[in-house]
């Protein structure tokens, strides 16, 4: 795939003439002006949301900064990291699965994982392709349950059935049993990492489950059930439960 | 404000009637009522040394957005690092709390005045600062200036103007506490001498002895009622009266001293209670401090007028952990805590 032929393809087609130029001049930079001309992106270049294609839900000035952040190095790359607001913070998060050597930046895309201001989460959680490419088993099942804790609907990360574990069904149901001793749930669309690990512990949940007053959580148990039976007949079945659930309330 | 302190520092200067001087004492705590459906910008408020109790309480009281400030931390950095992370957090962290309660949080980004005597360390930070200057909410450089007057503040003043001027930006001018008069008037002069038009100029913590020759000039003229040390809130009615409302503004100056985040609102209420017409208040509490910084580019009325804009990626996942700038409301009345 070659990421800056298909940039170069959205700019001719959503830019306006004014941003094309400005942003073609800007790509013919070198070195420390370079870096300065991503920051300054914002000022040239809108906000415009990309709607089809490989890069859908992008905005425009998130594309033109992983067209610059293609040309930096390393060191470079690293500082804007140090010094990112947060809509660079967001784009630098985004464009990690395009930049040269990816594994390179593990420790920023755990970072974050680890931040506290929504919007830079999301860019690594959702739609993104470098945790699931990338992530060790204990970050990736960190970045899963994380998300869970703050009331974010999970199947908005790519690689959720693939990097499943029976390390992180069972946190899962740790988890439940301290939300169920608070008088708290767990989403319901959370029960479909468990069934290719099922035991005795996360078959007890599953019969707790059924007993629920959520009819969401009785559709859970019964489409955990039937995919433990026949493995691979609930695809597609969860999708009504694809949804984020307030996780404070009983 | 601060009645009980009056013999320490700002002398009350209260020339009202002793109708409204009662009236004043007597809404101690309710000033609210006599600001209803107000909106107010505070210009220069350190929020990252304040609480969500303090933006909570402005939210409340009506101030839609704020200017951070970059400023020096009550005691000096070591290395170019803490520069770094403090610049990035006014930017990030800050910006991202801020917008929990549904206040649009701008910055300026500077070199204070203090720390421009530490030389070594501030040619390191000198290199960094366009990086943080020309990001997207960065409304101005500030707050540069003197302090204690030295050479090594006019270099570094003076090497910012430079910035100013290359960028566009307008400038946020602390002047000092000791021997202000001379001190805000060298400011003034050394950035007419930069070629930097007085109108991208605001002079900070004015006072009597200071606005006249500020506005004289051209320049922008902020108050900084802050108990003590800079105005009383009833000092700057009378100014306001005497002056009129033209290129005033309003600031907190709020940080990690004994200061007040909701002084904007609280001087409102003292200037509608003294019969300011409401134009003039809304001028001097709002539209002066964003037409000032908005010469930056930065700032556009419609991102907070009418609530917070919620970015499209977080209408797209609809689940940020606070719901695109919805205030997380706590009652602090309630003794169950959940």
């Amino acid at each position: 795939m070659n990421t800056n032929l298909q940039i170069t393809d959205i700019i001719a087609a959503i830019a306006s003439e004014t941003e094309s130029l400005w942003i073609s001049e800007q790509l013919l930079l070198e070195g420390k002006a370079l870096s300065l001309a991503f920051v300054k992106v914002p000022r040239f270049v809108s906000k415009r949301q990309i709607t089809e294609g490989p890069f859908k839900n992008w905005n425009l000035d998130q594309v033109v900064r992983l067209a610059i952040l293609t040309k930096l190095d390393e060191k470079q790359v690293d500082l804007l990291f140090e010094t990112a607001e947060m809509q660079e913070a967001v784009a630098l998060t985004k464009s990690l699965p395009y930049l040269a050597n990816p594994s390179n930046f593990l420790l920023r895309a755990t970072d974050a994982v680890r931040s506290n201001m929504g919007p830079v989460f999301d860019a690594i959680a959702f739609d993104n392709t470098y945790p699931r490419d990338y992530f060790s088993e204990a970050a990736w099942n960190q970045l899963v349950l994380k998300c869970i804790f703050n009331d974010k609907a999970i199947h908005q990360i790519i690689g959720l059935e693939e990097r499943a574990n029976a390390e992180l069904a069972m946190t899962l149901s740790d988890f439940a049993h301290e939300r169920w001793s608070a008088g708290r749930r767990v989403p319901s669309q959370v029960w479909r990492l468990i069934p290719r690990f099922m035991n005795e512990t996360l078959q007890s949940d599953i019969e707790k489950l059924v007993q629920s007053e959520n009819p969401s959580d009785v559709r859970a148990a019964s489409l955990v059930k039937q995919e433990v039976q026949i493995p691979g007949s609930t695809q597609g079945m969860w999708q009504e439960l694809e949804k984020a659930e307030p996780i404070y309330t009983a | 404000m601060c009645q009980e302190h009056k013999p320490i520092g700002n002398p009350s200067h209260f020339e009202g009637t002793e109708q409204e001087k009662t009236t004043a004492h007597a809404v101690d705590g309710s000033f609210a009522q006599y600001t209803q459906g107000m909106k107010f910008f505070d210009p220069h408020v350190h929020m990252t040394s304040r609480t969500t109790d303090d933006y909570q309480a402005l939210a409340d009281a009506g101030v839609v957005a704020l200017i951070e400030p970059a400023f020096w931390l009550g005691q000096p950095r070591t290395g170019l690092a803490s520069f770094k992370d403090y610049f990035a957090s006014l930017v990030g962290w800050e910006r991202f709390r801020s917008s929990q309660f549904g206040i649009k949080h701008y910055c300026t980004i500077g070199l204070n005045s203090r720390e421009a005597n530490h030389e070594a360390l501030a040619e390191q930070v000198m290199e960094i600062l366009p990086l943080f200057l020309q990001k997207e909410g960065v409304v101005g450089v500030g707050e540069i200036g003197f302090d204690d007057q030295t050479a090594a503040e006019e270099k570094y003043y003076r090497a910012q103007l430079e910035l100013a001027k290359e960028m566009n930006l307008p400038v946020q001018v602390h002047t000092p506490h000791r021997d202000k008069k001379k001190g805000t008037e060298r400011s003034m002069a050394i950035a007419l001498e930069h070629g930097i038009k007085p109108n991208m100029v605001i002079i900070d913590h004015n006072n009597e002895e200071t606005v006249k020759s500020v506005l004289d000039q051209g320049f922008y003229a902020a108050f900084t009622i802050y108990p003590f040390t800079k105005m009383g809130n009833e000092r700057m009615v009378e100014i306001v009266k005497q002056y009129g409302p033209e290129r005033i503004m309003v600031n907190s100056a709020a940080d990690w001293g004994i200061s007040d985040p909701l002084a904007i609102p609280k001087t409102a209420a003292l200037m509608k209670i003294k019969e300011v017409p409401d134009e003039h208040i809304r001028l001097v509490t709002y539209q002066n401090a964003l037409d000032a910084f908005a010469q930056s580019g930065q700032i556009q009325e419609s991102d907070f007028i009418n609530g917070l804009e919620i970015d499209q990626t977080q209408k797209f996942n609809g689940n940020t952990v606070l719901r695109g700038g919805q205030a997380p409301r706590v009652n602090k009345d309630s003794l169950i805590i959940r």
